[in-house]
Order: structure tokens, then sequence, then C-alpha cells
């Protein structure tokens, strides 16, 4: 079963040769980074992958899947995941290069396992890890009426909202909770008395 | 009968569990197949024999033995085809066998954990413990229903089609069930099993206030984890093999009565 709705960071690997995808793939698992990772195999590939999932935070690309001129297909591929951080593996630097990491294909393994780790290292703190899990008043509201066995429909009549914002409301809840059965939250709510047991209908 | 079977089936010698590996190895290179072997019928003791000879005594299928440890013990390595090969008696045996192994053991241990922990914990924590077990005894039914359905209906219309192409009978009342209820219509209805087994977890792990028998507690959250890994393989097991076989099943019948 997937994991509990673990965010991973996106790693997208462009490489025209299977056997370098998984190269780059080892290494990047060696190094103790677990992404979610695309592959694309040329340039056209790329672009379109970048376009569908957008938020790519790391883009690994060989440059044998770049056209000349490679300093400006380059720019376009980075235009197109702002966002993210690209790390460009080649025989020799590109001139005007726009990209600030650069892996050399002649570098040996201890070489290449220190550029990934340059590349994919982030600081790391502790203490402003407040992720919100607290429900709002509304969606409490909300987890009252599914305790209580109403519908959607009945929700959404019963606080004056429309049915797709109970729905979001629900999402909402099951997000921070990690619960998504209707049993499981009724359980949650009489666990932390927002509602009562005697109120359940079986 | 499956002697012919084991003198045409060919495997890769390079699997880390072969015929010839000693079934003891089996368990020390990875402990967790110890309830997978127990529910083929296998006792302990069994000295330096190797995964054949046990098997042979136990009149077990050793290439179905081996495809089932090997891809228990690998995801990745999942022989899709090699698996469908064997009969559906062969896979709906082993099935069976899975769920007695759930709702005989798997299932009571971890109702006996929260029996015990209902026992074990603060007053005020009681009744969530309580809460607990009642939605595990909700999960319970569900799952049992679930098998219940698969062995009293499902399972035997598999048989059927099975020896009805065995012995190329094909009663009217079987093929007209294949054109109104195929294989296809029986929907899992696993889902909500699974949701509610993550649901369970994520009840202990994220929102039960602290018990004072967290000993008690990681046993408990130990073994759903274990019961919800093994309910996927199941699950694999049955989407990914026998279905696609009964459907080629169904097929072949309706091809035999030319009604296709």
């Amino acid at each position: 079963m997937e994991q509990n709705d673990v965010v991973k960071i996106r790693v997208v690997i462009a490489a025209g040769q299977f056997l370098y995808r998984l190269g780059i793939k080892t290494i990047i698992s060696a190094i103790g980074v677990e992404p979610d990772l695309y592959e694309t195999n040329c340039f056209k590939s790329t672009k379109k992958c970048l376009h569908t999932t957008p938020g790519a935070d790391y883009v690994v690309i060989h440059d044998d899947i770049l056209p000349e001129p490679r300093n400006i297909n380059l720019n376009e591929i980075g235009k197109l995941c702002p966002c993210g951080k690209i790390l460009l593996i080649g025989n020799d630097p590109i001139e005007n290069c726009p990209c600030a990491n650069f892996a050399l294909n002649i570098e040996n393994q201890k070489e290449m396992v220190e550029r990934f780790q340059e590349f994919f290292y982030e600081p790391e703190t502790t203490s402003s890890c407040n992720i919100k899990e607290q429900l709002s008043e509304r969606e409490i509201d909300v987890l009252k009426a599914v305790a209580h066995g109403c519908s959607n429909k009945e929700i959404a009549d019963k606080l004056y909202i429309s049915t797709n914002t109970v729905i979001s409301h629900r999402k909402n809840i099951t997000d921070k909770l990690g619960i998504k059965t209707i049993a499981g939250l009724t359980v949650y709510a009489i666990m932390n008395n927002i509602i009562k047991p005697e109120e359940v209908k079986n | 009968m499956f002697s012919m079977e084991s003198n045409i089936y060919v495997m890769n010698k390079n699997l880390p569990f072969t015929a010839h590996t000693k079934m003891a190895d089996v368990i020390h290179m990875d402990y967790r197949l110890i309830p997978i072997i127990g529910r083929f019928g296998i006792d302990y003791g069994f000295g330096g024999k190797t995964v054949s000879e046990v098997c042979e005594y136990h009149s077990i299928n050793v290439w179905f033995f081996l495809e089932i440890v090997n891809s228990y013990h690998n995801q990745a390595y999942f022989p899709k085809k090699q698996l469908q090969n064997f009969s559906a008696q062969l896979i709906i045996q082993y099935l069976c066998n899975t769920h007695t192994y759930y709702l005989k053991t798997k299932v009571p241990e971890i109702e006996g954990y929260i029996d015990k922990m209902e026992k074990n914990v603060l007053e005020k924590n009681v009744k969530n413990i309580q809460l607990l077990n009642d939605f595990f005894k909700e999960y319970k039914t569900e799952l049992q229903n679930h098998l219940e359905k698969e062995e009293e209906n499902v399972f035997p219309y598999i048989i059927s089609l099975e020896r009805s192409l065995e012995e190329k009978i094909m009663p009217v009342e079987l093929v007209e069930r294949i054109k109104k209820e195929p294989i296809e219509a029986y929907e899992r209805s696993h889902d909500n099993v699974e949701l509610k087994l993550g649901d369970l977890k994520n009840l202990i792990m994220r929102h039960l206030p602290p018990v004072f028998c967290k000993a008690l507690c990681q046993k408990l959250l130990t073994e759903l984890f274990r019961l919800e890994a093994d309910l996927e393989d199941h699950a694999r097991i049955e989407e990914k093999v026998l279905i696609p076989k009964v459907k080629l099943l169904e097929q072949k019948i309706l091809e035999a009565c030319g009604t296709e």
C-alpha cells in the first residue's frame, strides 16, 4: 500500500540511454535521497514532462539530450522549472552555461557522488516544523456531521455551504488526520470528544 | 500429477531460493517467509533437507512453492505468466490457506493485543481502546465476509470452470454464468478493508493518547503492518494471476461451446 501521503521531492532524470539513467538513480539512492522519479530520454519528452508535472525540485540532465545551441535549449528547460535546480552532466562545460551545477563524465565514483551530494544538499532545521494538524472550527463541524452519518448533501444543507465545499473540507480533514473511512473518522471524533458515542447511528 | 508438472517446469537457478536450497536457509535468508512456509503445511525439524525434499515429503508442488516464496521475498520479482500456468485448483488452495491464516491466526492475535491493552491502560484511556476494539471488530467482520464470499461463491465457480475444461463437459448453467456473471463482474471489495487497516494504524500512531503499555502497543502496530503486507501480496496473486487466468478459462469454454 502506498505510504501515508508522504510528500516526496520530485526529480526528473533526462538522459538518452537507459543505463545512464539507471546509474544516476543508483547515485541518488546511495546518497540517501528517495524521490519520486520521472525519467525522460530526449529533449522533447523532457520539456513535456516538466510541463505536465510542474514543481520538479531537481532536474538531472545528461547533455546528450540537448540539441544545439545547448545553452539556449538548457535555458528553455530552466524556464520550465522555475523553482527547481538543474544539474548538467556532460563531457565538457557548455559555453555561457545558464546552469550552476555541472558534473563531468570523466569524474570517478567519489567525485560524482560528491557532485550529487552538493547538488541535493539542503540545510534542515528542526525548529520551524510546525505543520498545521489542528482542525479548523468549520472542519470540526463537518467532521461532526460525517460521524453522525450525514451525506455530503445533508452536511451542505445543514451548514449552508455547497457540496463542493463539503468535499474539500472532508479532503482536508482526511489529509490532516490520516484517516479515510467514515468509521475511522467516527472513532477519532469520539476519542476527541467531538461527538458522544451514543450519538452515533448504527 | 504434479510430477509431470515438475518435469517440465523451467526455473532460473540464479533466484535466491531454488529446489536445492536448504529449507532452513530459506528462513535464515528471509524470516518474513515463516508464515508463508507455515501455510503450506510445512513443519519444522527440516534437518538439512532441501526445499524439494521437504516439498516432496509434504506433497507440495515445489515449483509453485518456489515461485510464491521468491515473489514474496522480492517485491520486484513477480512471474505472472509462470504463476498463471499452475492449476487454478493449486492457486486457490494456497489462497484458502492464506484466508485461514488471517482468520485463525493473525486476526485473533491482533484482537488479543487489543484486549490486553484494554486491561492495561489507565482508566481514562479504556474508552479509547474500546473504540479501537469495536473498530477492529467491524474490520474483522468485513474481512470475514469478503473471504467467505470468495470461498463460497467465487472459488467454486473457478474450480468448476477448470474441471469442465478438463472433462470436456460444459454444463448449461456454467455457460450461463459465464455470460451473466463473469469474473469481471466480481469487483474486489478489498479496498475498503485496506483503508480501514490504514486508518487503524493512524488512529494508534497519531491520535491515541499515550498508553502505559508501550510494548503491547508496539506489538499491535507491528502485527497490523504485517497483516497489511500479507494482504497486499494476497491481493496481487488474486488480481494479477488468478483473475486473468479465469478470464482465459471463461473464454476457452465459450469458444468450445461455439458461442463466442
